[in-house]
């Protein structure tokens, strides 16, 4: 076996998992990102935002996720839809873009970005269930679009997607106002991912925002976090002793040795 | 309906599995030996679909002759199961996939110690003190969990297997009349009239 | 019935201070019938790595090999051991690539992970079946029992617990979720990694 994987998917298991469905058993859920995620152009720039819930079915799987993605240092993506997907399609466009950008020898362009997104999410015909709002900034000024798993996209001054979506599209038509201050921005951002949170069971926890202008970008993890959870009163330690074993295995790295010493050699 | 089980004493391994043969509702043979000799030390049960079972045993049997051959040595029961669950998988990705379902039993010459794997046609592998397969399984494996020792001798390993064998008989709709009983220990496989 | 209840099982793992802990129970089933009370599905990947691989029991095997195949290429390649960030994104994109006919295994992986300055960090993560990583602080859970063991773990884990008040909260954990799941159960083991040792302990739990 080659330590060199061929690229692309591998549909090995394919013939098996359809017989296993044809038995009468259904697939399994992936981890999705049921979620709320804004983008909105201001003055000087685009801010991009994001709850930071990821859900399994009715389960909360992460309290805590990353859903602004990394695309290059002027553009960020983020990812709505199966969650392994955005991971994985924006990773790809960002290091297809930095190829880009070294080959071209110029600044990358968010509309390279979109393109090569929606191509990608073109040629799966909507299997890989990503939905994206991409912004940034690159010398033709600020860019703001929304990606859909087809491949279809949009370009508007304020945009919304996710489960979410409805909520914090109802906080943007209300207050959102062309060139906008930049903290006026942010905050019309952090008040529609709240409103995403509070009110959509998909989307939960805390506000994470991206503030990206011609100047440089700034990552605003957790900028808001409405949702701590309070000290507990008291600790919940068991007693040690408390679980019966019936076995138990040590593995050390630590080599421990002891030196004894022994009649010295007789070297007459 | 077809049933096999297995299991182990102290140094060696009992397999069983019924002796008929069945088309549809119709038993065409009552006398058909379920149980491979895959090696001199290692014993193979195989039920499933009629066809692929005999077809899928005479793949591993020859294959394994042909690691002897080769190697002198011939496979241990651990490196046995691991390959066999491996054809098994990659028979499952093909087209026309292996229906089998199999109980390994040896005696590891190396460590002196009997070895039982349940194996199903997934590729699914699991080392067992007793196992069983078939409808009879459900009867079996809970009088074996009761009754199985590991360090039984022959004699208290077979009583238990009799044990099974009436159990099934008795309460199973359509059971199995004959069985077909192999023992595997360090002198290698023989075969057991009850 | 879902295929990923069709062999049951679960795992866990839990951060603590200077050490990590996993955990598993032991039950092999075929639906509702229990094959075997000591099936394997935590395995070691280095001396300071462990993964768990709870799911489709044909695929806990095939997973296995296929890691530790990848893992020896890595280690052969780069001359040094794997480290736990870069084991659970092979973990990932192993499942990833198999996006559109995936493996029926949601990996646990804990570990003790080395900072650059020469520290250790306790690493724990967890991928759902097509490799979105879930990195987290506190613990990780999968396998049928999943839903039990979020709640019981929410409730139970505390940051900085010693090896062993942490050997105590995870096995507590696991056994009083698994003991609400009908697929997962039948014994349980706990190992738990510090900088210099792993114990492994095999737990009395529950046999019904």
């Amino acid at each position: 076996m080659s330590v060199y994987r061929s690229p692309g998917f591998d549909f090995s298991n394919s013939t098996r998992n359809n017989f296993l469905l044809n038995k009468g058993v259904p697939l399994p859920k992936a981890t999705s990102t049921g979620t709320t995620i804004v983008g909105c152009v201001f003055k000087d720039g685009i801010v991009l935002g994001a709850d930071t819930r990821a859900t399994e079915g009715p389960i909360v799987a992460d309290k805590n996720c990353e859903k602004i993605h990394f695309i290059t240092e002027g553009i960020r993506c983020c990812g709505a839809g199966t969650a392994a997907d955005t991971e994985f399609t924006t990773a790809l466009i960002s290091s297809n873009m930095e190829l880009h950008a070294l080959q071209s020898g110029r600044k990358p362009r968010v509309v390279t970005a979109m393109t090569m997104l929606k191509q990608t999410l073109f040629r799966y015909q909507g299997h890989i269930g990503a939905a994206l709002v991409l912004g940034g900034v690159d010398p033709t000024g600020p860019q703001l679009f929304t990606i859909h798993p087809h491949g279809s996209t949009d370009k508007l001054p304020y945009v919304t997607m996710g489960s979410g979506s409805l909520a914090a599209m109802a906080v943007f038509e209300s207050k959102w106002s062309a060139n906008m201050e930049r903290q006026e921005a942010l905050d019309l951002v952090i008040l529609a991912i709240s409103a995403g949170i509070f009110n959509d069971l998909g989307s939960g926890s805390n506000v994470d925002a991206c503030i990206i202008t011609a100047d440089g970008t700034e990552m605003l993890r957790n900028v808001d976090m409405p949702n701590q959870r309070v000290q507990k009163e008291r600790d919940y330690k068991f007693r040690r002793g408390t679980t019966a074993w019936t076995k138990e295995d040590v593995r050390k790295f630590v080599v421990e040795e002891t030196v004894t010493s022994t009649d010295e050699m007789d070297t007459s | 309906m077809e049933t096999s089980f297995a299991l182990i004493g102290k140094g060696y391994v009992i397999v069983a599995a019924d002796t008929t043969s069945a088309r549809s509702i119709v038993k065409m043979k009552n006398d058909e030996d379920k149980i491979k000799t895959v090696s001199p030390h290692l014993l193979m049960t195989y039920s499933g679909e009629p066809g692929d079972t005999v077809q899928f045993a005479e793949y591993i049997e020859r294959n394994l002759r042909l690691y002897q051959i080769r190697n002198i040595y011939p496979l241990r029961p651990a490196a046995a199961s691991s390959w066999i669950r491996r054809s098994l998988a990659e028979s499952l990705r093909s087209r026309h996939p292996y229906s089998v379902n199999l109980l390994l039993g040896g005696y590891d010459t190396s460590l002196s110690e009997p070895k039982l794997y349940w194996i199903d046609y997934l590729g699914t592998v699991t080392e067992v003190p007793f196992a069983a397969h078939g409808y009879g399984s459900y009867f079996v494996l809970s009088l074996m969990d009761r009754y199985h020792d590991p360090e039984a001798p022959l004699e208290e390993g077979l009583e238990t297997l009799k044990k099974c064998i009436q159990e099934v008989s008795k309460r199973l709709i359509v059971s199995p009349e004959r069985y077909k009983v192999k023992i595997v220990d360090k002198d290698g496989v023989r075969d057991i009239d009850l | 019935m879902s295929i990923m209840e069709y062999n049951g099982g679960s795992v866990i793992a839990m951060a603590g201070k200077d050490c990590v802990a996993i955990a598993s129970d032991l039950r092999l089933g075929n639906q509702m019938l229990s094959i075997s009370s000591n099936f394997q599905r935590v395995f070691p990947v280095t001396d300071r790595i462990y993964i768990g691989l709870p799911g489709l029991a044909t695929d806990v095997t095939t997973l296995r090999e296929r890691f530790r195949l990848r893992v020896n290429m890595y280690t052969i390649k780069e001359e040094r051991e794997i480290e736990p960030e870069a084991f659970t994104h092979l973990v990932s994109s192993t499942l990833y690539e198999h996006r559109f006919g995936p493996y029926f295994i949601s990996p646990v992986v804990a570990g003790i992970s080395k900072t650059p300055t020469g520290g250790i960090k306790p690493f724990i993560a967890a991928t759902d079946l097509i490799g979105c990583i879930n990195f987290a602080k506190d613990f990780v859970v999968s396998g049928t029992a999943s839903s039990k063991l979020f709640g019981v773990a929410e409730g139970l884990w505390e940051p900085d617990l010693g090896p062993e008040d942490l050997f105590e909260t995870i096995s507590q954990t696991l056994l009083n979720a698994v003991d609400r799941d009908a697929f997962s159960g039948w014994g349980a083991v706990v190992h738990v990694i510090t900088k210099d040792q792993v114990i492994t302990r095999k737990l009395k739990a529950r046999m019904d």
